[in-house]
C-alpha cells in the first residue's frame, strides 16, 4: 500500500510518514500543492493524506483537479479547518474523509486504513483469503489461526495482494504500491519477496499468471471464499 | 431636563432675556400709561378753570359773583377732593361748596399758568390733589384774582392701579408663552441629536450597523465622522478575530506535532507534554469558537434556510460515518429558515446531527418546525440515550460521557452558547425511538423577509 502524504509542516510530515511506515505502508511525501499534485496525477497510489493549506497551490484546488481529471484514489484532508461548512467543501470537492487537527496519530491510521479497505471494496478490518487471515488494525497474518513473522516488505505484497484479491496484479503494479518514489526499484526482487511469502504461508493462494503478474485467490479446496466478505460475518466487526 | 444639558442651557438662557425684555417692556408701558392719564387729568382741570373763569364777573357793586355753578357735582360734594377757590389780595373771597369750612393755601409761585403740578393739602381732609391755577383781571374787578381749581389724584392713581394689574398679568403670560415656544423650539431643534442618541443605543444594541437617515448639515459631519469611525472599528474588530483565529489555527499543527512526538514515548517529560497539549487543545477550541461567535453576533438581517443546511450536512456527514451506513431522516416544514448567519446553523447543526450520528445505532431523525417566532429543530437518535440526571453534565466544557468517542467535548457547550447568543436554547430529552432526543430553538425569520439572505461564503 502506498500513500502520499501532502503536509508543509516538515515535523507534521515526518511523524506521518514514521507512523505510516512503522504501519506498513510505503510513503512518498509532498511540501507544497504543486508537488502533490504532481506526485498524485503521475504516480498510483492507494491512499492520499492531504493538507489543506498549503503553500503554492491550495489542497482544495489540488483535490478538485485530481477529481476532475479522474483520480479516484482515496483522500483523507488533514487540516486544522475544523468549521462544519469547510468540512462540507472538503467532501464537496471529493474527500473521502476528513480529521482536523490537533489529532492522534492512532485516529489517523485507523482512518486511513477504513478508507483503503472500503476503496478496496471490503467492509471489515480484517481480511481473508481462505486460511490467510490479515487484521489491518494490528498488521498481523495468520494462517489457519497460527500467526505469521513477516517482514515489512513482505507485508506490503501480502496487504496489497489481500487487497485486490482474484484481480491480476503485475509485477510493476505491484512495484509501484510498494516502494515509495526514491526506492530502487527492481522488479526482479518482486519475485524473491513472492518466493518467500509463499514458503512463509505454506498455502498456495498466490497464482503466477505467466506474463501477466500474480493473483491471490483462496486455495478450491477452502470453498473459495475469498474476495467481498459477506455482509453478515462483517457487521460483526464492525464499528 | 437635566440641568447639564443644552436645552437646559437654551431654556435658561432664553428665559433670562424674556424676563429682562417683559420688566422694561412693563415700566416702559406703565409710565407712558400714568403720563397719559395725568395729562388728561390735567386738561379736563384746565376745563374746569377755563369754565370757572368764564362764568366769574363782577357785579355793579364791585364784588365777585359766579353767574353759574360749574356743572360738575363733585364741586358740590364737601371734602370730595375737587376744589375750587378765587382770591384776591386780601385772601380767599369765593370758594366751592365742597371746600367747606377750609381753604386751598397754595403757594403760587410754583403754579403754572397752563399745566397742572401736584399739591398737598394741609388740615384734616389731607390728600394728594392736582392743581391748577391763574392770575386773571375780570371786568368791574380793580384788582386782579387768582383762579385755582383742584383734583382728586385718588382717580388717577386707582386707574394706573388697575392698568399695571392687568398689564403685570398680560405681561407674565406672554412671558410664559414664551418661554414655552422656546422650550418646544429648543426641543424641536436638538430632536436631531436626540435621534443620534437613539441610533447609536440601536447600533450599539446590535439592531443597526451604522447611522442611518438624513441628519441636518450642523451634524451630518458628526454622524458621518461616527460612521467612518465604526466602519474603522469593525475593520480593527475584524483584523482582531481574524488574528485570533489564524493564530488558533496556527497553533494545532504544532500542538499536534508535540502530541504525536511524546503519544509514541512515555516519561515524566512526555506526560507533561501530553497533559499540556491537551489543555492548549482546549483552549484553542474555546477560544476560536468565542471569536467566531463574536464575530456573528453583530450580523443583521441575516437569513439561512434551515433545508439547505441541513442538506450539506447530511451528505457530508453521510461520508463521515459511511462505515456505519446511517439512515438520516428529515421531517417537517422545508420552507422553514432561521434568523442569523448560516455559517452559526452550520456549526449548531452540525455538531449535533454528528453526535447523534455517532450514538445512533442506524438511524437519525430531524425535524424542523415553527412555532410562532420560534424555530425548533428536533435531532434524534436510536442509540443508548442518555440518563436523564447527565443531561446538565454534557453542557460542562470538556466533558466527555464516552471518552473513547472522538470529539473534544465542547461540541454541546459550543451549540448553547451560540443558540444563547440568539436568545435561542437546547433542551435534552428521551426520544421515542430509544435515543436521546435533542431540541434546538431558535429566533424564526418570517417568510420572505430579509430577501437578501447571507450567502455562504467561500470556504477559506
Amino acid at each position: 500500500m502506498r500513500v502520499l502524504v501532502i503536509e508543509d509542516e516538515p515535523d507534521l510530515a515526518r511523524q506521518i510518514a514514521a507512523t505510516l511506515e512503522e504501519a506498513g505502508y510505503a510513503v512518498d511525501m509532498a511540501h507544497d500543492g504543486e508537488e502533490g499534485h504532481f506526485l498524485g496525477d503521475t504516480e498510483p497510489y492507494d491512499a492520499v493524506v492531504l493538507d489543506l493549506g498549503l503553500p503554492v497551490m491550495d489542497g482544495l484546488t489540488v483535490l478538485e483537479r485530481w477529481r476532475r481529471d479522474g483520480k479516484d484514489m482515496p483522500v483523507l484532508i488533514l487540516t486544522a479547518r475544523d468549521r462544519w461548512s469547510e468540512k462540507v467543501a472538503g467532501f464537496d470537492a471529493g474527500a473521502d474523509d476528513y480529521v482536523t487537527k490537533p489529532f492522534q496519530m492512532e485516529e489517523l491510521l485507523a482512518r486511513l486504513r477504513a478508507l483503503i479497505r472500503r476503496a478496496a471494496g471490503h467492509a471489515t478490518v480484517q481480511l481473508d483469503c481462505g486460511p490467510v487471515v490479515l487484521d489491518t488494525r494490528g498488521g498481523r497474518v495468520t494462517v489457519d489461526d497460527v500467526t505469521i513473522k513477516l517482514t515489512a516488505q513482505e507485508y506490503k505484497i501480502l496487504a496489497y495482494l489481500m487487497h485486490h484479491q482474484e484481480k491480476i496484479v503485475s509485477r510493476t503494479e505491484l512495484t509501484e504500491h510498494v516502494y515509495d518514489q526514491d526506492f530502487d526499484r527492481d522488479s526482479n526482487t518482486i519475485e524473491v519477496f513472492i518466493g518467500r511469502l509463499r514458503k512463509k504461508l505454506g498455502v498456495d493462494v498466490i497464482k503466477t499468471e505467466r506474463g501477466l503478474g500474480y493473483r491471490m485467490s483462496a486455495p478450491e479446496d477452502s470453498g473459495g471464499n475469498s474476495g467481498e466478505t459477506p455482509k453478515g460475518k462483517a457487521n460483526k466487526n464492525a464499528g | 431636563m437635566r440641568a447639564n444639558s443644552l436645552a437646559f442651557r437654551l431654556v435658561v438662557g432664553a428665559g433670562m432675556w424674556i424676563a429682562a425684555a417683559i420688566i422694561a417692556g412693563g415700566i416702559v408701558l406703565s409710565a407712558v400709561f400714568r403720563d397719559h392719564v395725568e395729562r388728561s387729568f390735567d386738561a379736563q382741570l384746565l376745563v374746569y378753570l377755563d369754565a370757572l373763569v368764564s362764568v366769574t364777573e363782577g357785579d355793579n357793586r364791585g364784588r365777585v359773583v359766579i353767574t353759574r355753578p360749574l356743572g360738575d357735582p363733585r364741586y358740590e360734594q364737601p371734602y370730595s377732593g375737587w376744589y375750587w377757590q378765587i382770591s384776591g389780595i386780601s385772601g380767599p373771597m369765593l370758594r366751592s361748596r365742597s371746600l367747606w369750612d377750609q381753604a386751598l393755601t397754595p403757594d403760587f409761585a410754583l403754579i403754572s399758568p397752563s399745566a397742572a403740578t401736584s399739591y398737598q393739602m394741609q388740615g384734616i381732609q389731607s390728600r394728594q390733589l392736582r392743581i391748577v391755577g391763574r392770575d386773571v383781571s375780570i371786568p368791574g374787578i380793580v384788582s386782579s384774582l387768582q383762579f385755582v381749581v383742584t383734583g382728586d389724584r385718588a382717580a388717577i392713581e386707582a386707574e394706573i392701579q388697575n392698568f399695571n394689574t392687568t398689564l403685570a398679568w398680560s405681561l407674565g403670560l406672554f412671558g410664559c408663552g414664551l418661554v414655552l415656544a422656546v422650550f418646544i423650539q429648543v426641543r424641536f431643534g436638538l430632536l436631531p441629536l436626540r435621534r443620534i442618541s437613539m441610533a447609536l443605543s440601536a447600533i450599539r444594541s446590535g439592531r443597526e450597523s451604522r447611522l442611518a437617515g438624513q441628519f441636518p448639515s450642523e451634524i451630518e459631519p458628526l454622524a458621518s465622522e461616527i460612521n467612518t469611525l465604526l466602519e474603522h472599528n469593525e475593520e480593527v474588530l475584524e483584523r482582531a478575530r481574524t488574528h485570533v483565529g489564524n493564530l488558533a489555527h496556527a497553533l494545532k499543527t504544532p500542538i499536534s506535532v508535540l502530541a504525536n512526538e511524546s503519544g509514541a514515548r512515555k516519561g515524566s517529560l512526555e506526560e507533561a507534554v501530553d497533559k499540556q497539549t491537551g489543555i492548549m487543545r482546549r483552549y484553542v477550541d474555546h477560544y476560536l469558537s468565542q471569536a467566531r461567535t463574536a464575530a456573528s453576533s453583530s450580523v443583521l438581517g441575516a437569513r439561512t434556510e434551515v433545508l439547505p443546511v441541513i442538506e450539506d450536512l447530511r451528505r457530508t456527514l453521510k461520508r463521515i460515518h459511511a462505515e456505519r451506513s446511517i439512515e438520516l431522516e428529515v421531517h417537517g416544514d422545508p420552507d422553514t429558515s432561521f434568523r442569523g448567519e448560516r455559517h452559526d446553523l452550520e456549526e449548531m447543526l452540525g455538531n449535533l446531527i454528528d453526535n447523534a450520528c455517532k450514538w445512533a445505532r442506524a438511524r437519525v431523525w430531524i425535524t424542523m418546525g415553527v412555532e410562532g417566532t420560534e424555530l425548533k429543530i428536533a435531532i434524534e437518535d436510536d442509540g443508548p440515550g442518555l440518563a436523564p440526571e447527565k443531561h446538565d453534565e454534557v453542557f460542562n466544557r470538556g466533558h466527555r460521557l464516552d471518552e473513547a468517542t472522538p470529539g473534544s467535548g465542547l461540541g454541546l457547550a459550543i451549540v448553547r452558547d451560540t443558540a444563547g447568543l440568539y436568545g435561542g436554547d437546547i433542551a435534552l430529552c428521551e426520544s421515542d425511538f430509544g435515543g436521546l432526543k435533542v431540541v434546538l430553538i431558535l429566533p424564526a425569520a418570517e417568510k420572505g423577509e430579509g430577501q437578501e439572505a447571507e450567502k455562504e461564503e467561500p470556504a477559506a
